[in-house]
């Protein structure tokens, strides 16, 4: 492997250029370190259309997991209006084997704040609501210490930074529910209801908090909009991963991402990389690789809800487009290790018991069919799965993926779907010797005849 | 190499004051709070989970039904709306939660590391039989979690709203010890 890849791939700073400061998560060293100087420049030189166009210019995606265009999304938010418009940050951060946002909260929330700030700016909202998962409680402190100290400061509340620019903002702390990192339902969460997913349309943009326009996005993804203020757009594009020039809707990867690692290897954690560096240089080269003596057997790329990648598909390069080609996704970029020793049968008991739990119960065929997925691996592990229980999770796959309101459903899916098709062997070796024996069977009448 | 952000900043875990039932909502103690949490939206009902949080540390860990009820009368909210949030989200308690509150993450990153190993030391230092359940010395409360956001630092525990990282068995039972 150090053959193949003679040089480390590097890191790059860019979010995380404050990580290892000692206290940049105050007033004085942010400031110092160049924090709220963007918001300055935006307001005191730039046009909101200007920073949209900026924006859209970079080719920013959004990091949350969709990878929706950020410029593009804050350009439907309708200029005439006399509602007061929003912005909701979705801290969240609830998808499993993901812990990115929380380092920015923790170690640099000015960054996150004027980010916020200069979007707010760029779509004419008046407020900012953090939605920061409850089980976040050092975000959540830091976040309100920076907001308090940056409105002394002049650049939160009235005449920010000394210009005719009126913005607040607020955190709201969410109470233990994966689903409310979804949108829709952040927002009736927010409202202080259930957090029931929304059919859209309407968009949020155009009817999202208090059914005024709102703009949703990611922690990271906002994070990025000062930099992209103070350097331009074209520079961040500069970064990455290009568009595919022979696609023409390809929009590429542009930027860096943090990226993480946890699960069965040496040393967990997270970076940053422009997008390009490959699943298996970011799991050997900076998590250290597998524990001593094991060996991987299963990644899944971002999160926990992207099909699974083998160990030996692991040369594929972190980006969009790269590892939807690849047939998983990027999600959060933050990769879960599974190694030899894992018992496939109980990681998908385990996956779908979180979706199973985290599910909102409006769509049947989500809130019955994790229940009864999570039922029949836990039959395999007792030993008693059968051939059709694998057709029957087949069908069920079916069933499940594209008919609910939320893409919950489809989140369960594909991690499970694609461990069961490619791991069909451990569920196998679970059936009882009769099954094994058909299975062997149906093998052998499926192969020509000579090839073993 | 990135330090790693820290699970928690360290505090004195105390054991929680005893449920206590305000005569009406607020309390006296939670007035000033309460008002600064309405201010921040547009409708009464946003302020309802922040509010509901509030009213759960003040209970003693959780929301009996007269705090429930007080809360939903304070907002103008039905009964049964605030009854389906607090029953939707995890964090709250609507059954006495014990004097402390330990919550087992078991989603896979912490599962590949050992979360099972926790969750049977939890359950059997708690004298529970299974998660969600007070022990019958009324010490703690023992909860299953679905990913706390500290996988790279797997496994991860919650003891009365403090996370704490990396956690061995032995660990886990050195610090359940040192809870009253
Ligand atoms: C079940 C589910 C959970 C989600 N959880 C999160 C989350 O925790 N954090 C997040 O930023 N986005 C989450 N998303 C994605 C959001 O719905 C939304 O796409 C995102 O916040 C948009 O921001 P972005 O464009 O900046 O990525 C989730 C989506 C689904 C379907
Ligand atoms: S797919 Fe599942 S989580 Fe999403 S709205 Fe339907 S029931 Fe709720
Ligand atoms: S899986 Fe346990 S903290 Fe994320």
């Amino acid at each position: 492997m150090a053959a193949k890849t003679p040089k480390r791939y590097p890191e790059t700073k860019v979010l995380s250029r404050n990580f290892d400061v000692d206290k940049a998560w105050t007033f004085d060293v942010a400031r110092q370190r160049g924090a709220y100087r963007s918001l300055e420049k935006a307001l005191g030189s730039m046009t909101p259309d200007q920073v949209i166009d900026e924006v859209k210019t970079s080719r920013l995606r959004g990091r949350g997991g969709a990878g929706f265009p950020t410029g593009v999304k804050w350009s439907f938010v309708p200029k005439q209006t006399d509602k007061t418009k929003y912005i909701c940050l979705n801290a969240d951060e609830s998808e499993p084997g993901t812990f990115k946002d929380r380092y920015l909260m923790e170690l640099d929330p000015h960054l996150v704040i004027e980010g916020c700030l200069i979007t707010a700016y760029a779509v004419g909202a008046s407020m900012v609501y953090i939605y920061v998962r409850g089980e976040y409680p050092l975000s959540i402190e830091r976040l309100w210490g920076a907001i308090e100290e940056a409105r002394k400061e002049g650049f939160v509340g009235k005449k920010i930074a000394g210009r005719d620019f009126h913005c607040d903002v607020v955190v709201h702390s969410g109470a233990g529910a994966y689903i409310c990192g979804e949108e829709t339902a952040l927002l009736e969460s927010l409202e202080g209801k259930r957090g029931h997913p929304r059919i859209k349309p309407p968009f949020p943009a155009v009817e999202g908090a208090f059914a005024s326009p709102t703009v949703i996005n990611n922690v990271e993804t906002l994070a990025h909009v000062p930099w992209i203020i103070e350097n331009g757009g074209a520079a961040f594009a500069k970064q990455g991963i290009p568009p595919d020039p022979a696609d023409p809707r390809s929009v590429g990867s542009s930027g860096t991402k943090l990226m993480g690692v946890s699960g069965d290897v040496q040393k967990p954690g997270v970076w940053e990389f422009e997008f390009g560096i490959t699943l298996r240089q970011m799991i050997e080269d900076y998590a250290g690789g597998a524990l001593e003596g094991r060996t991987i057997k299963a990644v899944i790329p971002g999160g926990l809800s992207m099909p699974v990648l083998t160990g030996d598909e692991l040369d594929v390069k972190m980006g969009f487009d790269d590892l939807k080609a690849a047939g998983s996704g990027l999600g959060t970029a933050c990769a879960i290790v599974m190694d030899d020793t894992c018992d496939m049968v109980q990681a998908c008991e385990n996956i779908a018991h979180f979706f199973a739990d985290e599910s909102c119960g409006q769509c049947t065929p989500c809130r019955e069919g994790c229940h009864w997925m999570e039922k029949i691996f836990h039959r395999f592990d007792a030993g008693q799965g059968t051939r059709s229980d694998l057709d029957l999770l087949e069908n069920l796959f079916r069933q499940i993926e594209g008919r609910t309101i939320c893409a919950l459903a489809d989140a369960a899916v594909w991690p499970l779907r694609s461990i069961v098709r490619k791991f069909r062997h451990e569920f196998v070796a679970k059936m009882s010797p009769d099954e094994q024996r058909a299975e062997a069977e149906a093998r052998s009448a499926r192969q020509p005849a000579g090839v073993k | 190499m990135n330090p790693r952000a820290p699970a928690a900043e360290p505090k004195d875990v105390a054991p929680r004051a005893p449920a206590v039932v305000p005569a009406s909502f607020p309390p006296a103690e939670l007035k000033a709070t309460c008002e600064k949490i309405l201010a921040r939206y547009p409708t009464k009902m946003a302020a309802l989970l922040p509010i509901l949080h509030e009213a759960q540390a003040f209970g003693g860990g959780w929301v009996s039904p007269e705090l429930e009820a007080g809360v939903a009368a304070y907002l103008d909210l039905s009964p049964a709306h605030v009854h389906g949030v607090l029953t939707f989200y995890s964090m709250y308690n609507t059954k006495p939660a014990g004097r402390h509150e330990l919550w087992v993450c078991r989603t896979l990153s912490c599962w590949r590391r050992g979360a099972p190993e926790l969750r049977a030391k939890a359950l059997d230092k708690a004298g529970c039989t299974r998660t969600g359940e007070v022990g019958e010395d009324g010490r703690f409360l023992v909860k299953d979690m679905e990913c706390l956001g500290l996988c790279e630092q797997a496994p991860a525990i919650w003891l009365d709203g403090v996370a704490h990282a990396n956690v061995t068995p032995e660990g886990l039972e050195q610090l359940m010890d040192g809870c009253e």
